[in-house]
């Protein structure tokens, strides 16, 4: 089920509804049957993959809690193994396959794998991801083994998560799954902001931003350097308006049941530098690889040069993690040598990362954001060519040759507004912020937020971004 | 209770700012959201109902013109020639079909000056290709806004894509499928089951093999696009215009409203040529069913479905209902003659004095020495004497301009 779609607007209020007036024995169940339901909106036959994932991992951590010495790190690898192998399956076989094929043809051989003709199951890689952290962590001791099995199907399972995250720990969702929430008003008006903040970020930011988007992707060789550079920018905040709307959502939905979730972004276009936008991007996948592929690598306690490997595998890992295709993992290595070359040369020339000068710091956040913006392209664009098609695109001269984009008012305003409200909301939250100020300002913020959702969405209704991952 | 209470006083402000909210749209997006989402149909309705007497609804067959017509006037507008004492508006747009009429007479208000709706009656709309067309989710999104919501609830529907979203590829499949799944029944024999089989097989070009002056690849593609496009029976149990057609009847009739369906006119001609007796044969059955169907329900269906020549429509290789001047000429005729039952009064035949006005022309052609070469050169290619060819000029120059008033 979309999140932006009528299905959901009374699927919620009736989970809700129900969550509270059902007892508290009967809850788990209610959030099983919902997160089923949600997710079998999409796929239905898909759901058979997470319960072989649950029940998988569920048995992995019962094993690893009683194992001793080495059969530990046995069942450990064999439960990584099955994960990573269904993502592998579903995600990586026809991109390793079509690279098998040109590696067989350059022999001058066949390949006689045929690709699949498989869709990929929607959210595989945040789900898989959140259920390996469990285990890992049950293998490392600080996390027990849960016996209940319908509490660990509800943390895999979780509906205003499990398809885009944020990536989760057992020992923060989990272990809120159990606690008998009672009914909260300030639960409640954080939910509602967070929804509506969200909403209006995903249908009337993101939504408005992907036709121009689209246009400037699809057909690059037609606009002039203006216009591509436009729809490059626009790409940049459609894919944060988009990702992050969703996550609000998200949020928003757990917090109206008393459940927090971590936060998945904190004003990223305001960083600083590549480590900075890292900090405050994705921020559950960030510290997921940080936790479990960064210190096990060694993290930073090694030789320098090593190090560095360190850093690049995490990026390139990271880069396939978000997709299947070589734009990816070039859009993950291009993260780690910026991140390298900032740290390189920070320590170079001795800038002092904490500056309270406001030009300075305005100049680097400015820095960042293009150089984010110029990355992009790799995740957005299709191919290599059409990458190469946009930077040649962006040496078009203005003229009669190339089209120049046309794009609405309201498109400029609402953008401006965001970005307004980025820069307001700068490492806070609406919901925190909301709270903070009087009624007055309060419902007026919420009723702007309504006029724009509900009279200025999108109309595309383009599916989250992040759903294919 | 008093969180409860706290909820409620909140509820009441969001109320609050929807109303405020819907107001503010209403007067400032609403319009411009109607004009490039098609809903401008929406606007022409609403001023037509208390304007006019008559509101012609239709698609493009109602203002398509061809290149050499001399008078570009609508369907309506000739119909309306025949009506002086009535004020007639037409409401049209490309490519729409019943579900979309309904949605605009689920507008009409109560005690409006339109007394007659004429609706078009597309036998294509009923067909596979159109159902799952693409054109259908910009149709279906010009349905959301004109639901009798609030606008500000219609256009936050939009933006959810409340309707059946379906993706290019989607729709194709359903097409496909729909062309194989619904057989073909004929009172004899016939070699393919369903059209999927029957546009194979003249893809193939087995339907036309040993005849030499026809298999030529773009007559074969042009008849497959016949056979895709007319090669279906009308199930009155599925087919989702058949709905949309009944509840127009129904809702009319609840408003009091005559209610005219103008059966357009199809290039039976070609379909005949092209794709031979059988598609023929499909055609007329359904054009027979809708008669029936909507007779019944007392109904007055003009049948236009053979009225307009083959070489009278606009796009000579593909399938639409785009007449020339003369063929939109006809097709107001047979519809006039029809409003003539309603406004028995109101009906004015167009000139009086046809006999002087065709004297007259004759004098032009004779006078003007173009005019009698070209009468010369067909007179000899048709094996008529000058004198009937100029008979044959000036009744086609006063059937289709004079008597109009075209200059």
């Amino acid at each position: 089920m979309l999140f932006n779609s009528l299905h959901f607007l009374f699927f919620l209020p009736i989970v809700i509804a129900l969550y509270y007036l059902l007892s508290f024995k009967y809850r788990p169940v209610l959030l099983f049957v919902a997160s089923c339901y949600f997710y079998m909106a999409l796929v239905p036959i898909y759901i058979l993959i997470l319960f072989g994932i649950i029940l998988i991992d569920y048995s992995a951590a019962i094993f690893i809690e009683k194992a001793k010495g080495k059969s530990k790190k046995w069942i450990l690898s064999v439960s990584i193994i099955v994960n990573v192998g269904i993502l592998a399956f579903f995600k990586y076989f026809n991109f390793a396959n079509e690279n098998l094929t040109w590696v067989l043809q350059h022999l001058r051989m066949g390949n006689p794998i045929s690709n699949l003709n498989i869709l990929l199951p929607i959210g595989l890689s945040f789900h898989t991801f959140q259920s390996m952290a469990y285990t890992i962590e049950v293998y490392r001791g600080n996390q027990k083994a849960e016996k209940n099995l319908g509490y660990f199907a509800n943390y895999v399972l979780f509906f205003p998560q499990m398809v885009a995250g944020p990536i989760e720990r057992y020992a923060r969702l989990g272990e809120q799954l159990k606690v008998n929430h009672t009914f909260n008003y300030e639960n409640f008006s954080k939910g509602f902001a967070l929804i509506l903040f969200g909403f209006f970020t995903k249908v009337s930011i993101a939504d408005n931003l992907a036709p121009v988007v689209d246009m400037v992707y699809k057909n690059p060789d037609q606009y002039n350097s203006i216009s591509v550079f436009i729809g490059i920018i626009f790409f940049s905040f459609q894919i944060y308006a988009d990702f992050f709307g969703y996550s609000l959502i998200a949020m928003g939905a757990a917090k109206l049941m008393g459940i927090t979730l971590m936060e998945n972004f904190k004003t990223p276009y305001l960083a600083k530098n590549i480590h900075d936008f890292w900090k405050r991007w994705h921020i559950s996948l960030t510290t997921w690889f940080t936790d479990y592929l960064y210190i096990p690598l060694g993290g930073n306690r090694v030789k320098k040069a090593r190090w560095a490997l360190n850093i690049m595998i995490v990026f390139v890992i990271s880069g396939l993690w978000h997709g299947a295709g070589w734009p990816f993992i070039i859009w993950g290595t291009l993260h780690g040598i910026c991140y390298l070359a900032e740290r390189i040369i920070n320590k170079t020339f001795h800038i002092n990362i904490i500056s309270s000068n406001f030009f300075f710091n305005g100049f680097r956040t400015i820095k960042t954001f293009l150089l984010v913006s110029i990355i992009w392209i790799f995740f957005r664009a299709e191919n290599i060519q059409k990458v190469k098609l946009i930077f040649n695109s962006l040496q078009h001269n203005q003229g009669t040759t190339f089209q120049t984009l046309k794009i609405d008012y309201k498109t400029w305003a609402l953008l401006l507004f965001f970005i307004l409200f980025d820069v307001i909301l700068f490492n806070t939250r609406i919901d925190i912020w909301a709270g903070k100020k009087p009624v007055y300002v309060r419902w007026s913020i919420y009723a702007v937020l309504i006029f724009g959702l509900m009279a200025m969405g999108g109309v595309d209704n383009v599916p989250f971004i992040y759903f294919q991952f | 209770m008093n969180i409860l209470k706290k909820i409620g006083v909140r509820f009441l402000f969001l109320a609050g700012i929807f109303l405020l909210a819907n107001f503010i749209y209403k007067k400032t997006l609403w319009e411009q959201d109607l004009k490039s989402s098609d809903g401008k149909i929406l606007t022409d309705f609403l001023n037509a109902q208390d304007s006019a007497d008559v509101i012609y609804l239709g698609e493009s067959s109602n203002f398509a013109v061809g290149v050499n017509d001399t008078c570009s006037k609508n369907i309506s507008a000739f119909a309306a020639d025949y009506f002086p004492s009535l004020v007639f508006k037409p409401v049209h747009k490309g490519a729409i079909h019943a579900g979309t009429y309904l949605a605009l007479l689920k507008q009409l208000k109560n005690n409006v000056r339109v007394k007659t709706v004429v609706v078009t009656l597309n036998l294509r709309s009923f067909d596979a290709d159109w159902i799952n067309t693409k054109l259908e989710t910009s149709l279906m999104r010009t349905d959301v806004l004109l639901q009798k919501y609030p606008p500000l609830i219609n256009r936050f529907l939009l933006s959810l894509n409340a309707y059946n979203k379906k993706s290019e590829k989607q729709l194709e499949q359903d097409m496909l499928a729909q062309l194989r799944n619904d057989a073909l029944c004929f009172p004899y024999n016939f070699k393919y089951k369903n059209a999927y089989d029957w546009n194979v097989g003249m893809a193939n070009n087995v339907y036309l093999k040993g005849n030499k002056n026809k298999d030529s690849i773009d007559k074969i593609n042009l008849a497959c696009h016949y056979i895709k496009t007319y090669a279906f029976q009308i199930n009155t149990q599925t087919n989702p215009r058949i709905k949309d057609f009944d509840k127009i009847v129904t809702l009319c009739k609840q408003k009091n409203l005559h209610l005219i369906f103008n059966l357009l006119a199809e290039n039976v001609e070609y379909a005949d040529s092209l794709a031979g007796k059988d598609l023929v044969f499909l055609i007329k059955q359904n054009r027979d069913l809708l008669m029936k169907r909507y007779n019944k329900d007392g109904i007055f269906v003009v049948d236009n479905l053979e009225a307009v020549r083959g070489k009278d429509y606009i796009d000579q290789n593909w399938t639409t209902e785009h007449y020339n001047q003369r063929g939109r000429i006809l097709v107001a005729q047979n519809l006039a003659n029809a409003l003539k039952i309603i406004y028995p009064k109101e009906f004015e035949e167009i000139a009086s004095n046809k006999e002087k006005e065709i004297n007259a022309i004759k004098n032009r052609i004779k006078a003007s020495d173009s005019w009698m070469n070209d009468i010369k050169r067909k007179a000899k290619e048709n094996n008529l004497s000058i004198e009937e060819m100029i008979e044959r000029d000036a009744k086609y120059v006063y059937e289709t301009e004079i008597k109009f008033k075209i200059k």
